[in-house]
């Protein structure tokens, strides 16, 4: 065993170590069997020194641990355990019911993805489904994807190059307007990039336009 | 230095639920408690007894305990407290423990406690301790038994064994240290050596 800790404990059994020191040796010896064995030893060897019969009430310390074996803790260290049973629950109310109300959303949120899922499975199959299928007619307007009208709409350069080029067998009203009409869709469809690079002029464009 | 530091140390972990350190106030106590006893009643067995109860009754009333006074002060109270309430009852009771029947086996076991506490082997070994203990002493340096002896005999502190052997207080703890090392070398070689005689004896 370690000297200094024997010697900690002789001083300690004189009441001469200081307190802080005292309270953790307090608590070691309170673990310790060899420790104890130790400071009873001392004991014995102080009632000794006195002339004292050592095997007088020697056996006291090993009768009163068993009685108090199944004793309950004193009434002070109960309180003080209760209290802080006391302390966690107050602790755990408000946590308990957060985290009732935190299963209780989760849940819903389960429940509603689970009862919505035939719905938007249906609608997805039915969206992916092939054309040859028989599906019953949209009872509204469906407008065509952008992808889809971008590619079946033709050019309109292309388109007013064939205008231009066939603007000899139409006549000049409906020359002007069908113009008028193309110009506004090419605006409208096409967008501000390419009316920029219209109004800035195209060299080969103007090349094609020449006739 | 505050008194009483290292008992209310454990007093204060017995408070909070920790019955280890009851066990250590016990073992420090419990010789001195039975001996205080002994003033009350002359069996060592019933003194032994009433230590016991007393030490319950202090640890049932511990939580009661705000260290307005020393430990062993209030210890002591119980302890007599309980050896008067034990003569009391003792001397109420029709029965004798002097002149009991022999059919009573409660009085027959507690005869035999005290047989047994004055057996010869028993007187031996008590002899024996304390001429072991004496001759630990008488070979101890002169300052350590000096120390030990102002301790445990004259129950001065550190700091007035200091003042009166002229040096420091650390060398006080010291001394003390080392007496109580050498002759609890010397009380372990008779409890054992004594303790095997005993058993080839009985």
């Amino acid at each position: 065993m370690n000297e200094e800790l024997d010697s900690q404990l002789s001083a300690m059994f004189d009441d001469e170590l200081p307190q802080a020191e005292c309270e953790l040796l307090a608590l070691r010896l309170s673990r310790d069997r060899a420790l104890q064995a130790r400071w009873g030893r001392y004991a014995a060897i102080g009632a000794a020194v006195r002339g004292g019969d050592i095997r007088l009430g020697g056996m006291v310390a090993h009768e009163v641990s068993s009685a108090l074996a199944s004793e309950p803790l004193p009434a002070d260290a109960r309180e003080r355990l209760q209290a802080r049973g006391l302390t966690l629950a107050r602790w755990w109310r408000p946590m308990a019911g957060a985290a009732v109300a935190a299963s209780v959303a989760a849940l819903s949120i389960l429940w509603l993805q689970q009862n919505s899922l035939p719905a938007s499975a249906a609608l997805v199959a039915r969206s992916t489904a092939p054309s040859t299928a028989p599906v019953e007619a949209p009872a509204s307007y469906v407008v065509p994807r952008a992808v889809e009208a971008r590619a079946m709409r033709m050019p309109a350069t292309e388109l007013a190059n064939y205008v231009v080029a066939h603007s000899q067998f139409s006549t000049p009203v409906s020359r002007d307007s069908l113009l008028s009409a193309l110009m506004a869709s090419e605006s409208a469809a096409v967008g501000a990039p390419e009316q920029a690079a219209g109004a800035a002029g195209d060299p080969d464009h103007h090349a094609d336009d020449s006739p | 230095m505050s008194a009483d530091v290292s008992d209310l140390s454990l007093v204060r972990r017995v408070q909070s639920g920790d019955k280890g350190a009851f066990d250590a106030l016990v073992l420090k106590y419990q010789h001195k408690v039975t001996k205080l006893v002994m003033r009350y009643v002359r069996n060592p067995a019933e003194a032994e007894d009433i230590a016991q109860e007393a030490f319950i009754k202090a640890y049932r009333a511990l939580a009661q305990f705000r260290g307005d006074s020393a430990f062993y002060t209030w210890l002591y109270r119980i302890a007599i407290n309980t050896a008067k309430n034990a003569v009391v009852s003792r001397d109420r009771s029709p029965v004798d423990y002097d002149l009991d029947t022999q059919n009573s086996d409660e009085s027959y076991e507690l005869q035999g406690r005290m047989k047994d506490a004055e057996t010869p082997e028993g007187l031996v070994l008590t002899d024996e301790i304390r001429t072991t203990v004496n001759a630990a002493m008488d070979a101890l340096p002169e300052d350590l038994r000096t120390a030990i002896v102002l301790r445990e005999l004259e129950g001065l502190s550190y700091e007035e064994i200091a003042a009166s052997m002229d040096c420091p207080v650390g060398t006080v703890r010291s001394r003390i240290f080392r007496a109580r090392e050498a002759i609890d070398r010397r009380l372990r070689e008779v409890f054992e050596g004594g303790l095997g005689r005993a058993e080839e004896l009985g």
